[in-house]
């Protein structure tokens, strides 16, 4: 395919026919490449990124936006799509403002990674695979074992009739391993894996010993015991709560939430929900965070929010539409899934900022709980302010000594208790992004990354 | 040629122009999609047309006695368009091995497959014009109502044209609309009185039903006010009833994990004849669910698509097949190619752009002895009626599943009782034969089909599963 830049005469052009019809419209083209590979005992599975590109228009009808949309990027299609919001448009006859500033930043951003994974070729990942494979059904018990990798680069056009011009280009790395482990008809697994933009620098963690650590983890599984059940004590470890920085805090900090009212935030934004160590963070610069970008679908460029600073509520993630709103500015998460996709307001990177308690210390701090490991899921419930986390899988502690290993768990409770309940946040050395998909509702997937540190506090947890 | 109405042709544009050797399939969507976004009552934001038209290609190679598939999906239609998706396809496969030896991909015959309903008429002859009446619908019967409002909604609607044609002679195309439907409804008043509760509402379906949303909003708002005088479930091993709404989120996922070819290959699949529930309870999966959101004529490779029985009184008794895995181990393709990701995705809205792989498409529990919803609960005696969970993010590999009470209600001397919220109730949906899982300890199988997404079931009876709370 062609640079996507070179399209953007033809972009430029569906703008100023649109310009003198409405006092605002922007347009947002985009096309993606990539490889991948799934390695299993018995077979391989190799897949190209589908070659998809198309553009979404967006523009201000005087008291709503309307849109449309295309999967091609020739002049012919674009102008489908610009009739179909001229029809749109039409139908409505304020000219009244957009609400918010447009932005006329006109930049160019690529991640240059010094060793892209493209270099590798589907020849290298296949070989890389295959290694992974060998080395984690080495174990004994582990019969068979999902290893994938791939690699993204997501191209991004973003124009408007302000005079915005701003384009990307995103590189995404992820490596995933799971071994499956099976005796008498149970079935267990566990994995490891990461992701982040940048090259094959972030395959580096794939080494014989953490695949064939993880292949025994998902054999200890089997033996697991059940998890406890009940208000206790819990220690969440990193990726954990990083989920509860996404999941249970994050989703309420979404300014589009505020305007609904419909976060449970809204009526506490300044005042204190933690303890003084507690500080959560949004980041969408942050440097090869899963989740980064170098500018958001208005143009706005990606940048750190502090949501929680020193245990006091301090910020929201706002699009223009919400900073005019409430006030405040627009802070470069608005985001779309896809040129197919709506604009929401979203995350980038959130997580938890490391404290100074060592790991050892927040164990022996606690006397009957449980330790959180391997976060695999949340959901946010926004008005009512409750949480749910699931995890891999855990263990006990008794008497500040870690002892059983238990099988998966789901933690709930409400997020400002268990805030609140905060006794203390690790250091982390080792301090990553990890990655993931969130979507808004159950729809809208894109890619956001989430981190942390181990955190003490106190929740109920049972099986799941 | 199956059409019986008429439908695009994208899959046997792409195909008349495919220079490869065979075998080769194509796989073609035309997609529309129109939206309206809601912010309380108020529209702030209508979408559409939004236009995807696309296709995906797969050749199947024969490598080392095995089979090496090789597979691309673009937008690009012209001809040099199609010839790099074939070079990119070959490349592919080039690195591609799968145990299959000389797969047969699905031929022209037979001829006679059974349509589904999948299309509402309406909505595709006026898409933007019946968005607006359903919302209309909506936010109407919120007019009346001092205690509960609308926070948002959307509601999306896909009509989708789909052609399929392969080296084998087949040309199938038909069309079917669907519809994701959301909205949260949120309760508050009184003096002093708590918190404001809310219920969420996710749906996804094949037509929209403006005259059914005012009994539903009753419903919601009446949950909505629940949450807010929801105390915390007990803790402890409690008999629990789970409605068709929450099993939907649990099954189809775990069954299309472990009952299907890719399963056998990977030694995780039950086997035949194996006991894996209580024997009240018999699964179906069946492709021509009438409105069912996996429906149709063909699945995503051209098999007709037709009812298989999973379980039979509490016995394993078939799996899921496409053509591929069905080679690989001596079996018939059961029409359960589909094209989304590997455990889940049910909302993909571009299945064009992935190749087939297993999965369910509605699977049906038949009704039971269990009788009407309060006979179950009267049978529960002491326990909890699920209503809604955060979300179950079922495992699918280790079949571990639950979440949150996001509104329950205890049930106390057999009758349902006050509201119940927070804490977790969960369990594994399948284990070896004397272990407790859902299927294994479904005690009751209710009278009254629900469907919900991929799921026909009436509410189960569960005794016990293990609830956190108190």
């Amino acid at each position: 395919m062609a640079d996507l830049r070179d399209h953007e005469p033809d972009l430029e052009r569906l703008l100023t026919r649109l310009g003198p019809r409405c006092p605002f419209a922007e347009v947002m083209a985009e096309r993606r490449s990539g490889e991948g590979i799934l390695v299993e005992r018995r077979s391989t599975t190799p897949q190209e990124q589908p070659r998809l590109q198309g553009a979404v228009v967006r523009a201000w009808a005087g008291t709503r936006w309307v849109e449309a949309a295309c999967s091609a990027l020739d002049f012919g299609a674009l102008s489908v799509v610009g009739d179909s919001v001229q029809r749109s448009l039409e139908a409505i006859s304020s000219q009244a403002p957009p609400p918010g500033e447009s932005t006329t930043t006109t930049k160019e951003w690529a991640t240059a990674p010094a060793h892209p994974v493209g270099e590798l070729g589907m020849d290298g990942l296949a070989r890389l695979g295959h290694d992974i494979l060998g080395w984690a059904t080495s174990v004994h018990g582990v019969r068979e074992c999902r290893v994938a990798l791939g690699w993204a680069d997501d191209q991004r056009v973003y124009a408007n009739t302000a005079g915005a011009r701003c384009f990307q280009t995103i590189s995404r790395v992820r490596a995933t391993v799971i071994p499956i482990a099976m005796e008498n008809g149970n079935v267990e697994f566990d994995f490891l894996g990461r992701g982040g933009v940048g090259g094959r620098e972030l395959f580096d963690f794939l080494t014989e010993e953490s695949v064939r650590q993880v292949s025994q983890d998902a054999i200890d599984l089997l033996h697991a015991k059940a998890p406890p059940t009940g208000e206790m004590e819990v220690l969440l470890d990193a990726s954990v709560a990083g989920l509860l920085a996404h999941e249970s805090f994050g989703h309420g900090t979404e300014a589009d939430q505020f305007v609904r009212d419909r976060s449970y935030l809204k009526p506490i934004l300044g005042q204190t929900v933690g303890p003084e160590e507690l500080t959560i963070v949004d980041d969408g610069s942050f440097p090869g965070g899963w989740g980064s970008i170098y500018f958001d679908d208005e143009g706005h460029p990606g940048q750190k929010t502090l949501l929680v600073e020193g245990g006091r509520f301090v910020g929201a993630l706002h699009d223009r539409e919400t900073a005019s709103l409430l006030n405040a500015h627009a802070t470069g998460n608005t985001r779309r899934a896809d040129f197919l996709s709506r604009a929401f307001v979203r995350m980038t990177n959130t997580y938890v900022e490391p404290g100074d308690w060592t790991v050892e210390e927040l164990i022996a701090e606690t006397k009957n709980g449980v330790l959180l490991e391997r976060g695999s899921s949340g959901i946010e419930d926004p008005l009512g302010g409750r949480m749910q986390l699931k995890v891999k899988k855990g263990r006990r502690i008794e008497n500040g000594k870690v002892t059983d290993l238990v099988r998966s768990m789901a933690l709930s409770g409400k997020v400002l208790d268990f805030l609140r309940d905060v006794r203390g946040v690790a250091r982390a050395p080792d301090f990553w992004i990890e990655p993931g998909y969130c979507g808004k509702g159950h729809t809208d997937l894109l890619p956001v990354g989430t981190g942390g540190a181990h955190l003490l506090s106190t929740a109920v947890v049972g099986p799941a | 040629m199956i059409p019986s109405v008429p439908s695009g042709d994208a899959a046997f544009r792409v195909a008349d122009r495919i220079r490869a050797p065979e075998p080769w399939e194509v796989f073609a969507e035309r997609i529309r999609r129109y939206e309206i976004h809601l912010n309380g009552s108020v529209v702030e934001l209508t979408r559409g047309p939004i236009v995807t038209e696309g296709y995906g290609i797969r050749l199947l190679r024969s490598r080392e006695g095995k089979t090496a598939t090789g597979f691309q999906a673009s937008t690009d239609f012209s001809d040099e368009g199609i010839r790099t998706v074939v070079e990119d396809a070959e490349a592919v496969a080039r690195h591609s091995i799968f145990p299959a030896k000389d797969p047969t991909l699905p031929s022209s015959s037979p001829t006679t497959a059974a349509h589904p309903e999948i299309v509402d008429p309406v909505l595709w002859s006026q898409p933007m014009e019946t968005l607006e009446a359903f919302v209309h619908a909506l936010t109407s019967p919120f007019d009346g109502r001092k205690n509960e409002v609308l926070s948002f909604g959307s509601v999306r609607a896909s009509l989708i044209e789909t052609s399929l044609a392969n080296s084998s002679g087949l040309r199938g195309a038909y069309e079917h609309t669907m519809v994701e439907f959301e909205a949260a409804v949120k309760a508050f008043g009184g003096p002093e009185g708590p918190p404001p509760g809310e219920y969420w509402v996710n749906e996804l379906a094949r037509w929209l039903d403006p005259e059914g949303i005012p009994s539903e909003v009753a419903k919601w708002c009446q949950y909505a006010q629940d949450v807010r005088r929801a105390g915390r479930p007990p803790t402890g091993q409690l008999p629990v009833v789970l409605p068709t709404n929450v099993l939907a989120t649990i099954l189809p996922i775990v069954f299309g994990a472990r009952f299907t070819g890719a399963a056998r290959l990977r030694e995780i699949a039950p086997p035949i004849g194996s006991k894996v529930s209580s024997p009240v309870v018999t699964v179906h999966d069946d492709g021509l669910y009438p409105w069912g959101c996996f429906s149709s004529p063909l699945d995503d490779e051209g098999t007709s698509q037709r009812g298989r029985t999973l379980i039979e009184a509490g016995e394993v008794s078939e799996l899921l097949y496409d053509s591929l895995h069905a080679s690989a181990l001596s079996a018939s393709p059961t029409g359960n190619a589909i094209r989304i990701p590997e455990f889940g995705g049910l909302r993909e809205s571009r299945r064009f752009t992935h190749p087939p792989g297993e999965a369910v498409t509605t699977l049906v529990i038949p009704p039971g002895s269990g009788g009407t919803d309060a006979e179950l609960i009267q049978a529960a005696g002491d326990g909890i009626w699920v209503q809604q969970l955060g979300w179950a993010f079922p495992d699918p590999i280790s079949g571990a599943f639950g979440g949150e009470i996001r509104i329950g209600y205890r049930i106390r001397g057999g009758k349902l009782a006050e509201p119940v919220r927070g804490g977790t109730v969960g369990g594994v949906v399948m284990a070896p034969p004397g272990s407790p899982s859902l299927l294994a300890d479904t005690i009751a199988v209710g009278s009254t089909t629900d469907v919900a997404e991929q799921l026909a079931s009436p509410p189960l009876l569960v005794r016990p599963l293990v609830v956190a709370g108190d």
